[in-house]
């Protein structure tokens, strides 16, 4: 072979290379460069010029941030131990045993997905916090309450809004153990809780596991619900923005310390979950679910009772938010008067936020798929070593932390050749980067459900690869790529965690505003943003439900 | 002229090698076969002819004019594939209006050349169907229709019909070479079903772990067989170990345990271990006191089970020290040979192919 036969690349590699070659300029730009910012930042001296651990050093000998740590972690743990405890047996419930409306059951299921979480956190401190409408009734009832602020309520939190994590993956995996494989442990004479035992759960065992690592990475890397409901309680997001944007005296290299040790902490269980989990999945080839247990009256009825309550008690804090809009508010305290004086107060005032988020997310949803769909196709269809190294490149922005990044995207860009901050294409740029893995597994997965050989056909037919991606397999792909784009749109409606550290004056967006309001006193404001945000998010999602249940939440 | 040569391509995937420098000359109009077993490169070579697959080394021509560097798309070759590759989107007439509006076509030509491809694969009517509401063989008849349409140099296909049941395999593949000699189009045809290869084909090359193992006319490959990978592969054989032993002029004697057959004559020296080739159908039951024919030679063996398959019934016999033998004859009441029975098998040593290699 010469030398020009060694360089010249083969017809059908050219798209595939091309799209690459975008897709590393862009997540090397946006996600690698920022976060090398944030590593050399934290193990640079000041100056730039040295290797140091100092920072380190300071930052782990103070016990305020050692226990940040120790914190996080210990949330983490206890939110997606709660989480698992009450998911599986839901997924059981809804995967085995007849209950009452069912599909629309599993429908409710999937919201606190995608309802923002801190709306979720603002909701509890509404009802249940210091001066809460609940805690007022108990207490003019003489009942004690203690607090919800701290690990309590944000595990509260959390276990409300990421149970569908665990949920989803769990009744997939038990519809997928077929049927035969259960009657034949039967008919070897196993009884049927024998069978569950050893043949049912350890199939199911890995589908759980993965959900719960997926609770404990959000857990991590949340602002929004520990900004709400910490209080003094150190936890690391949230310190690091403190430390980084600080209101006395900031402290980037500090604020990057906490940084890697977030992205460390979430690394490590990715690792673990590749590690002990990837190979771990059983491959059952289901082609029958085992039917229906039955069971008597008294266990239907406490397993109707179960889902629904947690469900119901799932959407209850939005419900109440949405109906504590259009009450009258003074200052933070409530009165006993509808009105919709909220609403009046926020479109005078955050005409532009809410615009703002509306332009935001369209853009981010739309470059999301420009960028993420060639990618997945290219994921889905070439395989060598570059094209791996493109998937975990592609999926990292999973284990990176919102606020992080930003931080990153901050100190990549605020001075030298490219200089971003202050407007709003960073944060357009931020919101890409974190949706991007989105786009991508979801086009990944739809392509290895359309046959390699369509492409072929068309190519052989005469018409050039990339106009055969464009004009067959992106029409193909349609469903999945809007399904993708929705969830993207939605998501970034809610972003909190880069928003807040890369947003500036005219920038403001509803999140924003509802943060601002949550500092204040505007209760009344942040209530209306806040059900506006619920409004932008659920549309969406009820809109599109058949798609997203069909490509987005059936990948958990 | 759509002739295609095929000279010295090789192609390996990591330590595999697929195709190993392989040679292959395609005559125009030919309907040419590629026949081997799983995994022994046909789809591999086939796929560098479309352009899906690059070869490491080695030239492809059509026509005399080198296409392995083309990019696939222009390379005006027709391509049919296992599973149909039916655009999902588009319908019957969509699907094969793809490659002429690729090529610019009026819309008026396209429409006369859909209506034209679909009376040729006999689904007039069909057009404005969509994909799903069509069978797995009138899904074949579109494929075969949409590659044909923007008049290829050569049509490729690859195990077009592995997707059909047994009934409409045999129909498909004989309509599909009553097609291809209407046309004249050079045809390279994938199958590792040898029945469905010998049917259709005029000539087959079989492959075997990345090479040509014999090239020919299908009848030259039952009957001659180029070695006992083709032997076996084309159907049910009889493979014999013997030793070579005296000539004289009616062949060669081999004897085969305790038993001997006659071969035509060979220049194996006296000893040698040989094997013997001989299709169950070449050996005949000589009842009762019929004379043997003048070109045959005869062998005893003890019948050990009949089977009765309709039109023929086929015997498992073994000669003197437990050979097994197979015998199949056409349904005959003589077949009713009771197990245990001694029969006497005549034969023509012509039909004997002999390999001078030690059987595995
Ligand atoms: N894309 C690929 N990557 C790795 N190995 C491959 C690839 N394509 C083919 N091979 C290997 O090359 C060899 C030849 O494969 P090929 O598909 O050409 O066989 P085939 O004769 O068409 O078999 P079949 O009858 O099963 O279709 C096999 O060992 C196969 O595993
Ligand atoms: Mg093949």
């Amino acid at each position: 072979m010469n030398v020009s036969a060694v360089l010249r690349v083969a017809p059908l590699a050219r798209l595939p290379l091309a799209i690459g070659t975008i897709a590393f300029a862009f997540l090397g730009l946006f996600l690698l460069y920022p976060l090398w910012g944030v590593l050399s930042a934290s193990i640079l001296t000041p100056d730039g010029t040295a290797f140091t651990l100092d920072n380190y050093a300071k930052v782990l000998s103070r016990s305020f941030y050692r226990a940040s740590v120790a914190n996080t972690l210990t949330i983490g743990l206890l939110a997606t131990l709660t989480t698992t405890l009450i998911a599986v047996p839901l997924a059981f419930a809804i995967a085995r045993l007849e209950i009452p409306g069912k599909v629309l059951l599993i429908a409710m299921a999937t919201l606190p997905l995608v309802l923002p979480s801190f709306v979720g956190a603002y909701a509890l401190v509404l009802l249940l916090g210091r001066s809460g409408i609940v805690t007022q009734f108990l207490n003019a009832w003489g009942i004690p309450f203690g607090s919800i602020y701290g690990t309590l309520g944000i595990v509260t939190v959390y276990t409300l809004t990421l149970f569908p994590y665990v949920l989803l993956p769990t009744v997939t995996g038990l519809k997928a153990v077929d049927v035969s494989v259960e009657e034949a442990a039967q008919n070897l004479g196993s009884s049927p809780a024998r069978t569950f035992r050893t043949i049912t759960l350890p199939i199911v065992i890995p589908s759980v596991l993965s959900g719960a690592l997926l609770v404990f990475i959000e857990t991590l890397e949340n602002f929004g619900v520990p900004a709400v409901l910490a209080e003094d309680k150190p936890i690391l997001a949230v310190e690091a923005y403190k430390l980084f944007i600080g209101e006395t005296a900031t402290n980037p290299s500090a604020a990057a310390v906490l940084g890697v040790l977030l992205i460390l902490s979430t690394v490590t269980v990715l690792i673990i979950q590749r590690r002990y989990l990837a190979g771990r999945r059983f491959a059952t080839g289901a082609r029958l679910a085992p039917p229906l247990t039955r069971v008597g009256l008294g266990w239907r009825v406490a397993a109707t009772g179960y889902c629904w309550a947690i469900v119901l008690l799932a959407l209850v804090p939005f419900f109440a938010i949405v109906v504590l809009s259009f009450m009258e508010f003074r200052g933070p305290v409530l009165q006993s008067a509808f009105s919709l004086s909220n609403y009046a107060e926020l479109f005078a005032t955050a005409g532009g936020p809410l615009a703002n988020t509306l332009l935001f997310a369209t853009l981010a949803a739309c470059i999301a798929a420009l960028i993420g769909v060639p990618i997945g196709w290219v994921l889905a269809r070439t395989r060598s070593g570059w094209t791996s190294l493109l998937e975990i490149v592609a999926t990292m922005p999973f284990a990176v932390a919102g606020t992080v990044l930003a931080i990153g995207l901050v100190i990549a860009f605020n001075a030298g050749a490219l200089v971003l901050t202050g407007g709003w294409l960073i944060m357009v740029l931020a919101y890409c980067v974190r949706k991007l893995p989105f786009t991508v597994r979801s086009s990944s997965a739809i392509l290895h459900q359309i046959d390699p050989a369509l492409e072929e056909a068309s190519i052989s037919l005469g018409v050039s690869p990339l106009r055969t991606f464009l004009g067959l397999i992106v029409p193909l792909m349609l469903g999945g790529i809007v399904s993708g784009m929705v969830l993207t749109w939605v998501t970034v409606a809610s972003e909190l965690s880069s928003t807040v550290v890369l947003y500036s004056g005219p920038w403001r967006t509803l999140t924003i505003v509802m943060f601002q309001a949550l500092e204040g006193t505007g209760a009344g404001m942040a209530v209306a943003a806040a059900s506006v945000l619920i409004a932008i998010t659920l549309i969406p999602v009820v809109t599109a439900y058949r798609l997203l249940r069909r490509y987005e939440f059936s990948m958990l | 002229m759509g002739t295609i040569a095929i000279e010295g391509v090789r192609r390996s995937f990591g330590s595999v090698e697929a195709v190993r420098h392989l040679s292959l000359d395609i005559r125009d109009s030919e309907f040419f076969t590629l026949l081997g077993p799983s995994g022994c490169g046909k789809t591999t070579l086939l796929r560098m002819i479309a352009g899906f697959t690059e070869p490491d080394a080695g030239e492809i021509r059509i026509g005399g004019k080198r296409i392995d560097t083309l990019p696939p798309h222009r390379r005006n070759i027709g391509m049919v594939f296992q599973n149909y590759a039916i655009f999902p989107n588009l319908t019957v007439a969509g699907n094969i209006a793809y490659g002429l509006k690729a090529r610019k076509f009026a819309p008026d030509e396209i429409a006369r050349r859909v209506t034209e491809a679909l009376v040729l694969v006999r689904l007039s009517g069909y057009g404005e169907r969509w994909p799903h509401q069509l069978s797995g063989g009138q899904l074949q008849r579109v494929a075969i229709a949409r590659a044909l349409v923007i008049r290829p140099e050569v049509l490729l296909l690859d195990e077009p019909l592995s997707n059909l049941d047994a009934r409409l395999r045999v129909d498909m593949r004989g309509e599909i070479r009553e097609l291809q000699q209407r046309l004249g189009i050079t045809t390279v045809y994938v199958t590792h079903d040898q029945e469905e290869a010998l049917a259709v084909s005029q000539r087959i090359a079989v492959m075997h772990s990345g090479r040509i193992e014999q090239l020919g006319a299908p009848e030259e490959i039952y009957r001659k067989p180029a070695s006992l990978f083709v032997a076996r592969f084309m159907g049910t054989t009889n493979v014999l170990r013997g030793v070579a032993g005296a000539r004289d002029d009616c062949g060669t004697r081999v004897r085969v345990g305790p038993s001997e057959l006659l071969v035509p004559v060979l220049d194996a020296r006296e000893g040698e271990a040989l094997s013997l080739c001989i299709r169950p159908e070449a050996l005949r039951v000589i009842v009762g006191g019929e004379p043997l024919a003048a070109d045959s030679a005869r062998l005893e063996a003890t019948v050990r089970k009949t089977e009765f398959v309709g039109a023929l019934v086929r015997l498992d016999a073994e000669l003197a020290d437990g050979t097994p033998l197979k015998v199949a004859v056409l349904d005959d009441p003589v077949a009713g040979a009771a197990p245990g029975s001694r029969i006497a098998l005549a034969y023509d040593p012509a039909r004997v192919t002999v390999f001078r290699e030690g059987a595995p």
